[in-house]
């Protein structure tokens, strides 16, 4: 799948650190990122976004006139976008303060680039979804919008336990999810005992998408652990 | 509070005992004393031998020269009475003459029971009269009435052992009414002493007998309360401290962190600069996993992380673990193998998954630092007598015995406060014990049986309430 269209992406950067701005910056362009505008205090921060509309806020906790937590709350009023903080506060409570007040993530310093984009990337995909949500598997294509695969010019439907169980594969393609983690994706909270139903499920699903539901390509049980969704192009 | 009862049941043991031993002292006086007095206590039988040595001859009677000097010489006079004639047949030389020489049946049966003019009598029956001896007068008492109740005296024994526990039975009651107050007293300075030992706050009411005891007490509780008050805030700030310098070097390691990543993935440059800039990568990774363990660690170590126990599937927690090292493309010099029996599907344990799941990572990430080479990891959760076991081993290089008796048993520096040479260093290992005794777990640290190191940590295990659909 293309994702292009989120690097055209508006961010704002808010840092006191001109050294890490500039930093954070040029990591952001060498990724294809091009709308960015930095500030440095609150008062900066809010001005620009006026002007702006930032479609990403990174924003560090600790800023000379206020914090960046009542600076979230402040740009949130104005409009609804994702935020991120990026801080050297790495105490627990922080994160959850962070998170309490509507936060997409938290991350904190030190860090590396790729550790970076994997988040902001992430971010923009799940709140930025494509005019054309269509994913492209080995064997066929999952269209999330209709809640159903086409494979071969045929459409399958999707059951709701299938939709939220490839909604989380997808979500982390080309990475392993847990058994347990795609038994809470299906049936919620406390999701414990439910590990062979989620197999039954697995069968249904590679039935929809594979082509040889047999020798699957597309999803892969990775024995004890979880299963992985590999996506073309990814 | 179970000490004051053992201290009753001390006091009327020992009170008991007392009575015991001082009714067998008295006794036993008393048989000494009586057996003391025998020699001269048997007047009635010297009045008997007096009158069988007592012989007729052709002058009349006459006593043998050996009684004779023994009535003599303990002033002893004697007569005897003649049977036919009631008057005085034969008599000593030393007999009063307030003495009568003649007697009635009235007088006789008088003298048997009591006295002769004041003098104490005593009588042997001769052959054909009645010897009387006479002693000193104030030398004997008699007992002018010696006669009982039969019932009284078949029922003696009884009387005598109730008399007896009647005593003893006052004897308690004055002994228990008087120890109540002290008792009374005892009981909040006992559990002022077991709070004290708990270090907990004590302020016992300073009345009553022993309220010198509670002064002092509560004296001791706000001395202890004090130092750990400065205790802990010595630890507050030594925990602040480090979290402190923690934070101020994430700024600018992000900085190294940062561009050395650029750098590393920058194509165009040479291979051996971006060698370099790997390396940079590497080390600075060191570091934030050093500031972050010795954040954690002097929080644990300080009881400043709070621990947020719930129920949890271990093997949930254990699994995501893994699945995200795997998911982190780590060195494929590195692989992890997940040998949880496929049909244990549960093992719940009360744990913080946030502190379980580092101390897992810690383990996993343990075994990578020491095996640069590469190895394989086996990660494993057992369920087994109630408890919940993570074990986590290597195929790597390992360590010998006594580096793996020194991991167990010497002390790190982070909470060492002597001999700054042979503490131990890297907070990995430190962190997951920590973490494993805030779960009032065990961690256990040994040979693999693959030839390199492992670590079995042991969670008491949680009655799964979990019910298969």
């Amino acid at each position: 799948m293309d994702y292009d269209y989120l690097k055209q992406k508006r961010i704002l950067l808010v840092d006191d650190g001109q050294e890490l701005l500039d930093m954070v910056v040029s990591i952001l362009n060498e990724e294809g990122f091009q709308n960015i505008k930095t500030a440095k205090t609150v008062r900066e921060a809010v001005a620009v976004s006026e002007t702006y509309q930032p479609e990403l806020a990174i924003l560090d906790v600790m800023l000379p006139d206020g914090n960046g937590f009542d600076l979230m709350e402040r740009l949130k009023k104005a409009a609804d976008y994702p935020v991120l903080f990026l801080t050297a506060r790495g105490e627990d409570d922080d994160k959850f303060r962070g998170f309490g007040l509507g936060a997409d993530d938290y991350m904190v310093k030190p860090f590396l680039p790729k550790e970076l984009l994997f988040r902001v990337n992430a971010i923009l995909r799940r709140s930025y979804k494509a005019e054309n949500p269509l994913v492209k598997l080995h064997d066929s294509e999952i269209d999330f919008a209709r809640a159903e695969v086409v494979r071969n010019g045929e459409h399958i439907s999707l059951t709701a336990k299938e939709y939220g169980i490839l909604a989380a594969l997808y979500r982390n393609a080309g990475r392993i999810v847990t058994i347990d983690a795609l038994c809470e994706a299906a049936w919620g909270d406390n999701p414990f005992g439910y590990e062979n139903s989620l197999m039954a499920h697995i069968r249904r699903i590679r039935e929809k998408i594979e082509a040889n539901p047999s020798r699957p390509v597309s999803l892969i049980t990775v024995k004890g652990l979880g299963y992985k969704l590999m996506v073309e192009g990814r | 509070m179970k000490s004051v009862p053992k201290l009753i049941r001390r006091f009327v043991g020992i009170m008991l005992l007392a009575s015991v031993l001082l009714l067998i002292l008295n006794f036993a006086l008393l048989v000494i004393y009586t057996l003391h007095q025998a020699p001269n206590g048997s007047p009635w039988k010297t009045a008997q031998e007096a009158a069988d040595h007592l012989s007729k001859n052709e002058n009349g009677y006459a006593l043998d020269e050996e009684t004779a000097m023994e009535l003599q010489n303990a002033d002893i006079w004697a007569i005897l009475i003649e049977n036919a004639t009631m008057k005085v047949v034969w008599q000593t030389d030393n007999l009063p003459e307030t003495v009568p020489v003649t007697y009635t049946v009235s007088d006789i049966a008088s003298l048997t029971r009591g006295y002769i003019d004041g003098y104490p009598a005593f009588t042997g029956e001769a052959e054909n009269g009645l010897v009387v001896l006479g002693y000193p007068k104030d030398s004997f008492w008699k007992h002018m009435w010696p006669s009982w109740d039969y019932h009284f005296i078949a029922n003696l024994p009884k009387t005598v052992l109730s008399v007896l526990a009647i005593n003893i039975a006052l004897i308690f009651i004055i002994y228990v009414t008087a120890n109540s107050r002290l008792l009374k007293s005892v009981k909040p300075i006992v559990g002022g002493i077991q709070a004290l030992s708990k270090n907990e706050e004590v302020h016992i009411r300073e009345k009553g007998l022993l309220s010198e005891l509670a002064v002092n007490i509560n004296k001791t509780s706000d001395i202890l309360q004090t130092q750990s008050r400065q205790l802990r805030k010595r630890e507050t700030a030594r925990a602040n401290w480090i979290a402190g310098v923690s934070h101020d070097i994430r700024t600018p390691l992000s900085m190294v962190m940062g561009y050395a990543g650029q750098l590393e993935s920058d194509m165009r440059l040479s291979e051996s600069s971006r060698r370099k800039a790997a390396v940079i990568v590497r080390q600075s990774r060191r570091m934030r996993n050093l500031i972050n363990d010795l954040n954690l660690a002097s929080k644990l170590e300080y009881n400043m992380q709070p621990i947020k126990p719930e129920r949890q599937n271990l093997i949930a927690v254990v699994r995501q673990v893994v699945v995200d090292f795997i998911n982190m493309n780590m060195d494929e010099k590195y692989m992890i193998e997940w040998q949880t029996d496929e049909a244990l599907t549960s093992c719940t344990a009360n744990v913080d998954k946030d502190l379980m799941k580092r101390a897992v990572s810690n383990l996993i990430q343990n075994s990578m630092n020491h095996n640069g080479q590469g190895c394989h990891i086996f990660v494993r959760v057992i369920a087994e007598d109630n408890v919940c076991t993570v074990v986590v081993a290597d195929d790597g290089t390992g360590a010998t015995d006594e580096q793996i008796e020194e991991l167990n048993n010497t002390p790190h520096y982070m909470v060492c406060d002597e001999n700054t040479f042979e503490q131990r260093h890297g907070l990995g290992l430190l962190i997951v014990k920590q973490i494993i005794f805030a779960h009032s777990g065990k961690m256990l640290i040994k040979h693999s049986g693959y030839g390199g190191f492992e670590v079995d940590l042991s969670l008491p295990m949680q009655d799964s309430y979990w019910v298969n659909p």
